[in-house]
């Protein structure tokens, strides 16, 4: 073997420097066709076949690397014991010190210590940072809080996850969003039932610690003993039954007995000891608590005076708004702004803060404003302070405008790119700005409970910019001036009506939308906006203006919609006037019943296109025709006929697009929504079509089969020929199987109630149907064509079931439980109110009376109704925790829009190789302040400044681990990009790995196909199901959207399965039934105390992650794995 | 709060997978192999009815007499009924039993009942929550020793508190863990709740204290009860509330426990929730436990199910029972 030196970054890249050994060519081979345990155990064999090659055990080496293998360590330690004998030092080195990085990674310092030694020994230079946790460099302040903090933590809904710093932070923020309610009887706020609790809590905590003594341990001696009545007295219960096994505990003060209880109280132990007459004996050592700064800072003289900190604290919520602004921000930050302005006068903004001071950094004491000095001077000129100055600069832009400034200035210091290039050009700057603030700033965007800058953050974070430099306004300035002048839903602002005329370019439009980013009623012209910019974003050829004016004056009813046109980047203008067409006629039908079963059963052929496009079952270059070929019909229904023969023509459209061998209809649907019927892995593609064929099953549907013969059949009765009695009595059979929804209204209760109505008429009348008569008492031929519209019923269900079975989520109850799900989705809505074409919206839940829950509107948002309705029969595993209910729809729908059959092990080894990467640049990091720097800088475009300060100072204590856990899977693999192309062409086993596969398959590892592989799909965000990754910041909690947004960043969960797989040897066909069931796992395990705690999100992920790796590595499961195999 | 709880205030036993066709594709559809039927006699006065023989019952389903496989009393050991009609100890011989479908592999599946509690610590509850605790606590140390106890909680989720054990203190630690607040879906956790009764074998009972109002439910009671109805699952409810302050309520409480085969109660008082446990317990040591493998029958719907009394001459003898079920595995 060739010496080589490549100490640079601490790592090696033996393979990648040298020409790569015939078993490694196999290997490779192996590993691309899917076999990566294959190719390990040929590598390993060849390592243990000749122990003393060099190339044979670095190659095993560095494959193991590669999947973040167990064995890895062990096997770079034997290589490094190898090449001691060999003399090699510039390997040796080079092998060490990636060892030492690896044992960082792992936590453990010792290894590091002793590798880091052999590394000096063959002469490089390390010093390896100092491990903080040192008590003696503790310079934390602390407070004390009565009792252990598991019980105050129950009571205070904290989780005990939190690490301990973030743990006031989380109780200032449930107090501030729970903790007082506007007062019934004066403009006074009044403490809500669960702050009154918290604070009964404290007081019993310190009867119990005085009860407790010097030793803070709570003890009763036996049964008798006399402490044992008085702490039972505390906790609000008594003995029944004199001592022995007859005692029992009952409760004799029910508010002390709650707050036992509640608070977690070890009672039943306490029981076992009174009745076994054992010693009893509980810890109750007060908590130590970090706090900011000091307990001093927060407290007034006065308020010091009133009692221990906590209870000051709760009592006080401006002070704890305060507490959580500041906990936002960086230390740094944090602590030049508590030196430089007074605690009352920033208190005063402490709901500024809270909101938009995630994002400020003070760095060498200037202000790091967006737009950097370029901006530096508008920004000055706006806020009234030069960023020079940098706690004057934040403590003038806190107090502006009640937090417009501040809002504006948070919403651009998320962005990057030409969207910030541009928008903090200082003219532009300044200009939107004043458009922005407009002349009256009352209410604040920090006023109500979410931020409500919504609009704004939407608005810069979404803004396409094109190559020229300047912002894509779809269509024509013309459309968005006339939209403005002349709207058909009368005037969006009058000011804005009248400065429409005027306007010359696009600086106009964008000032008119951050305009209206102020009003607290609902802003269309963004909505549309973005919705269309959107649609332009990924289209072969922008769409004309013409449609864009169709599209722009159709939001309003067919907004919804708008996502189907992004699906296929190829459809025509002339498809997507079609389906505006369609819709506008459905509208047009005066029959209830027959507009509802003539739009479900389009927008279920529509959906079904959908699904097929993004499969790519159905080939783009066929998409527009079949699109416009499926609405053509639907055009003008006028009867159940014609109803019928559009939807019979719509699967057969959609059958024939595409292709694939000859089947039953019903077979090949399921195959089609399966994503694949060329699956090599058949178990999990079997699997998946079962999991659709129960749901098909317990919603009693009709099979299409079934269907479309008895068409045919009816059709030739028709000419002549004679009935299938078999075919239609197997229709009655199933027929006969539907039932009425059991509900306990009454028809006039129904009717008042509206919603419902019709689904029950719809399945009244399906119940209704003997067929077989029809056709018998058929006066002529005539007579029996019309029968097949007795079918269209049915046919829109078979449909409409084909897109809830395909997007059923994980842990589903509803779909195997109420046999009417399907069949009750409700087209037309309440009276008065047109839900046709809405988004799908879930009503009657917890309305026991009714039928069951069901979902109403357009199937346009069916995949998250869907998720939103099933997610509460997921049961979380923790206690105190319940189901997160904005996130858990986008996570569930994440796991089950897109599907992985097209994936290449090449591609999800691309991502695991990122993830990897990224590892090692921490572990790199904190070896090297140069490179810690560069990483830093490369997270800061990711993460929010404190989160990269403390990430910073992780990695100079050497806690690489932590470090690690404290960065996303998106931000990593986001990090890893960036420095992937900044440090091209240097060495390093991963860095070398990753830039071979991107030589041997650019087809399939670049970013545009990667992003489709492992993307989510986005709605909210970008209008469209298409899976993507936008690698944006995790946004937080907004108002009208709540987490929605924040949900739709979350990025991190399919990549973070991808490197698991990856690392487990599993094939990527099987994430279509692995990811959803983790995802199930995932979110049965979030423990989150509040809407924006992401960090229980991540922790949640990584159990899951430590679990699957335990059990398939535990013997057993290698056992198995090994009898599979 | 939406994420934690304490932000409010601000069977067919066994089942196989048969292999079928349709077309091309393996349809795998489940078939009842096993019915479970629990039941109590009682005469005109409500006094339970002790000491029946297997030779003493007629099982119905569509009026087509079934064939008794195994018997069980109360808390007594089940017996196996040969051809003939004569007993045998059924755990005496559970190799032979493992090979017959449907019999679990557990071989004292059947003594006892499998108890599941759904314990209501909603919003609704918070007033009584303590009492409610005690209440339930009471009643797991009364079981009887052969019965195993599972303690759900839930408000607008499900939580497993303690999972299906013989161990009364790990029962009572896990009830003592739970947690007050939040909404409550009371059908939605009554479902979870018979799922996971029917996966185990056996004889089960689940047992729902609430005070009624649901407010977060997605499935109608009437489909929960249709799943225990099915499973052969009895649900006992005890209601905290007045029986005329929700009559929605009440009215489908007394429906799913009428159609299971269970009882409710309507318990505001601490000492009538007391009773209502009592009352419980006092059926399952009286509940006698019918396995059988059905006759033939073409109905794939709905199947009625009826026991008579071979001994009852006078009919003066009332059978609680469910009314029948649907022979399909929903799950």
């Amino acid at each position: 073997m060739k010496a080589f030196v490549v100490a640079f970054l601490g790592s090696i890249a033996l393979v990648s420097a040298l020409q790569a050994s015939p078993t490694l060519e196999r290997a490779r081979q192996l590993e691309r066709s899917g076999d990566a345990v294959g190719a390990r155990a040929m590598l390993a064999k060849a390592a243990q076949d000749a122990p003393e090659d060099v190339t044979a055990l670095a190659e095993y080496a560095e494959f193991l690397d590669h999947f973040d293998d167990p064995q890895c360590r062990q096997a770079y330690g034997k290589l490094l014991t190898l090449l001691g004998k060999s003399g090699d030092r510039a390997t040796r080195q080079a092998v060490a010190r990636r060892l030492v990085m690896l044992d960082l990674l792992a936590g453990d310092r010792a290894a590091a210590s002793r590798d880091g030694e052999a590394y000096r020994a063959a002469g490089g230079r390390l010093e390896l940072p100092l491990a903080a946790g040192n008590p003696a460099g503790d310079t934390k302040a602390y407070i004390q809080i009565p009792g252990p903090l598991r019980s105050f933590a129950r009571m205070a809904a904290v989780s005990t996850d939190n690490a301990m710093d973030d743990m006031m932070a989380a109780l200032a923020r449930n107090v501030v969003t729970n903790g007082y309610q506007a007062s019934h009887s004066n403009e006074a706020l009044e403490q809500t039932e669960y702050l009154k609790l918290v604070h009964r809590y404290l007081s019993q905590a310190r009867e119990l610690e005085k009860l407790a003594g010097a030793e803070k341990v709570i003890k009763v001696d036996s049964c008798d003993s006399p402490n044992a009545g008085d702490l039972l007295r505390i906790l609000g219960y008594r003995m029944r039954g004199g001592c022995g096994s007859e005692v029992v505990l009952e409760t004799v003060n029910a508010s002390r007995a709650f707050l036992t209880t509640d608070s977690g109280f070890p009672l039943p132990e306490l029981e076992q000891a009174l009745r076994t007459n054992r010693p009893f004996s509980y810890d109750y050592h007060p908590t130590r608590v970090p706090v900011l700064f000091s307990a001093d800072y927060w407290l007034s003289s006065r308020e010091k005076e009133g009692g221990e900190f906590i209870d000051v604290f709760l009592s006080d919520p401006a002070l704890c708004r305060l507490y959580l602004g500041m906990s936002k921000l960086d230390r740094t930050t944090a602590e030049e702004l508590r030196k430089g302005v007074p605690v009352q006068r920033i208190r005063a903004f402490a709901h500024v803060l809270d909101f938009f001071g995630g994002m400020f950094e003070i760095r060498n004491g200037k202000a790091v404003v967006p737009g950097g000095s370029r901006a530096a001077g508008a920004w000055a000129d706006l806020v009234g302070a030069p960023p020079d100055n940098g706690v004057a600069f934040f403590e003038k832009l806190i107090a502006r405008d009640d937090g417009w400034m501040a809002s504006y200035f948070d919403a651009l210091s998320r962005i990057q790119g030409p969207a910030l290039n541009y928008l903090t050009e200082p003219a532009r700057l300044k200009r939107f700005y004043a458009a922005v603030r407009g002349k009256v700033t009352s209410p604040g965007p920090a006023r109500p409970v979410f931020r409500s800058n919504a609009d704004m953050m939407l608005l810069t974070t979404r803004l396409e910019i094109g190559p020229d430099g300047k912002p894509h306004i779809p269509g024509s300035l013309d459309i968005w001036k006339n939209l403005f002048v002349d709207h058909p839903h009368g005037k969006y602002d009058g000011k804005l009506t009248k400065s429409a005329a005027g306007w010359k370019d696009a600086d106009d439009v964008l000032e008119a939308l951050f305009g209206l980013c102020r009003k607290a009623v609902e802003n269309e012209p963004l909505k549309i906006f973005m919705a269309l910019t959107d649609l332009d974003r990924d289209r072969v050829k922008p769409l004309e203006p013409d449609t864009v004016d169709r599209l722009a004056r159709a939001y309003r009813y067919f907004g919804s919609q708008f996502p189907i046109f992004n699906e296929a980047p190829n459809l025509s203008d002339k498809s997507i006037l079609l389906f505006l067409d369609t819709a506008e006629s459905i509208n047009k039908i005066k029959e209830p019943l027959l507009r509802a079963d003539t739009a479900g059963t389009m927008q279920a052929l529509v959906g079904l296109w959908q699904i097929f496009i993004r499969q790519g079952s159905l080939p783009l270059a066929r998409a527009d025709a079949t699109f416009s070929a499926i609405l053509a019909p639907f055009v003008q229904v006028r009867n159940d006929r014609e109803l019928f023969d559009g939807g019979r023509n719509g699967v057969k459209l959609l059958l024939e697009a595409t292709g694939g061998k000859a089947a039953r209809p019903q077979e090949r649907m399921l195959d089609l929504l399966a994503g694949t019927s060329d699956a090599a892995d058949v178990e999990t593609y079997t699997q998946v079509v079962q999991e659709m064929t129960r749901v098909l099953e317990a919603q009693r549907i009709v099979s299409l089969d079934t269907l479309l013969e008895v068409a045919d059949n009816l059709d030739a009765v028709a000419r002549g020929e004679k009935p299938n009695l078999a075919l239609l009595n197997g229709l009655s059979a199933r027929v006969n199987e539907i039932q009425l929804p059991r509900a306990s209204l009454t028809t006039v209760e129904k009717n008042a109630l509206a919603f419902g109505y019709w689904t029950e008429r719809h399945v009244e009348n399906q119940r209704r149907i003997n067929l077989r008569a029809v056709v018998e008492k058929a006066a002529d031929k005539e007579k029996v064509k019309e029968a097949r519209g007795l079918l269209a019923p049915f046919l829109r269900d078979t449909l409409v079931a084909y897109n809830y079975a395909h997007y059923a989520p994980p842990g589903a109850q509803i779909l195997y439980t109420n046999p009417l799900f399907v069949r009750s989705h409700d087209f037309i809505g309440a009276q008065g109110a047109v839900h046709t074409w809405r988004t799908t919206e879930l009503f009657g839940t917890g309305w026991p009376s009714n039928g069951g829950g069901r979902l109403v509107g357009s199937l346009a948002g069916l995949p998250y109704a869907l998720a939103e309705a099933e997610q509460n029969f997921l049961v979380p595993r923790q206690t105190q925790a319940l189901i997160w209910g904005d996130l858990v729809p986008q996570m569930m729908l994440s796991a089950t829009v897109p599907r992985w059959w097209r994936v290449t092990p090449v591609q999800m080894h691309w991502v695991a190789l990122h993830i990897r990467y990224a590892h090692s640049l921490l572990a790199g990091a904190a070896l090297d302040p140069e490179l810690r720097r560069e990483v830093l800088d490369a997270l800061s475009t990711q993460a929010v400044p404190a989160r990269t300060l403390r990430v910073g100072s992780l990695l100079a204590e050497g806690q690489v681990k932590a470090a690690v856990e404290a960065v996303t899977p998106s931000e990593l693999f986001a990090v890893a990009r960036l420095m992937a192309a900044r440090q091209k062409g240097r060495p390093g086993p991963l860095l070398a790995e990753i830039e071979r596969l991107a030589s041997e398959s650019p087809d399939q590892v670049n970013y545009r196909a990667i992003s489709a592989a492992f993307g989510t799909p986005k709605p909210t965000l970008a209008n469209s199901y298409r899976p993507e990754l936008l690698s944006l910041r995790t946004f937080p909690t907004l108002m009208g959207y709540s987490s929605r947004i924040m949900a739709e960043s979350w990025e991190s969960n399919t990549l973070y399965w991808a490197t698991l797989a990856d690392e487990m040897h599993v094939p990527p066909s099987q994430l279509n039934v692995r990811i959803p069931e983790w995802t199930e796992r995932l979110v049965e395990r979030i423990f989150a105390s509040h809407l924006e705690d992401w960090p229980a999100v991540l922790r949640s992920l990584r159990l899951v992650g430590e679990d699957v790796r335990a059990k398939a590595r535990s013997p057993l499961g290698v056992e198995q794995k090994a009898a599979l195999e | 709060m939406l994420i934690s709880r304490r932000g409010f205030f601000g069977a067919m036993a066994g089942a196989g997978a048969a292999l079928g066709q349709e077309g091309q594709r393996p349809v795998f559809r489940i078939k009842v192999d096993m019915v479970v039927l629990s039941f109590t006699v009682t005469d005109s006065r409500n006094k339970y009815i002790n000491g029946l023989k297997p030779s003493d019952l007629r099982v119905f389903e569509d009026g087509i007499v079934q064939k008794i496989s195994t018997f069980a009393e109360g808390t007594k050991t089940p017996v196996q009924v040969l051809e003939d009609g004569r007993t045998r100890p059924l755990l005496e011989r559970p190799a032979e039993n493992a090979a017959k479908p449907g019999l679990d592999v557990r071989p004292d599946a059947f003594v006892g009942t499998n108890v599941f509690v759904l314990f209501d610590t909603s919003n609704f509850m918070y007033r009584g929550f303590v009492y409610a605790e005690d209440a339930i606590a009471d009643f797991i140390r009364g079981l009887d020793r052969a019965d195993s106890v599972a303690v759900y909680t839930f408000s607008r989720n499900l939580s497993r508190a303690a999972l299906l054990t013989r161990d009364r203190s790990e029962a009572i630690a896990g009830l003592r863990r739970s947690v007050a607040g939040d909404d409550t879906a009371l059908y939605n956790a009554l479902l979870l709740a018979l799922r996971d009764a029917a996966k185990v074998p056996g004889r089960k009972v689940v047992i729902v204290f609430s005070n009624g109002p649901d407010n977060a439910s997605m499935v109608a009671p009437d489909d929960v009860r249709a799943v225990a109805e099915d499973e052969g699952i009895p649900i006992y409810v005890i209601s905290t509330n007045e029986v005329n302050k929700d009559p929605i309520s009440s009215g489908v409480f007394r429906r799913i426990a009428a159609r299971t085969g269970g009882k409710a109660y309507w318990a505001k008082t601490w000492q009538k929730q007391v009773e209502a446990f009592e009352s419980i317990r006092e059926d399952l040591g009286n509940m006698y436990t019918v396995t059988y493998y059905p006759q033939p029958n073409p109905n794939e719907g709905f199947r009625k199910i009826s026991v008579e009394i071979a001994s009852d001459v006078a009919k003066k003898y009332r059978v609680r029972c469910r009314p029948g079920y649907r022979p399909r595995g929903g799950f």
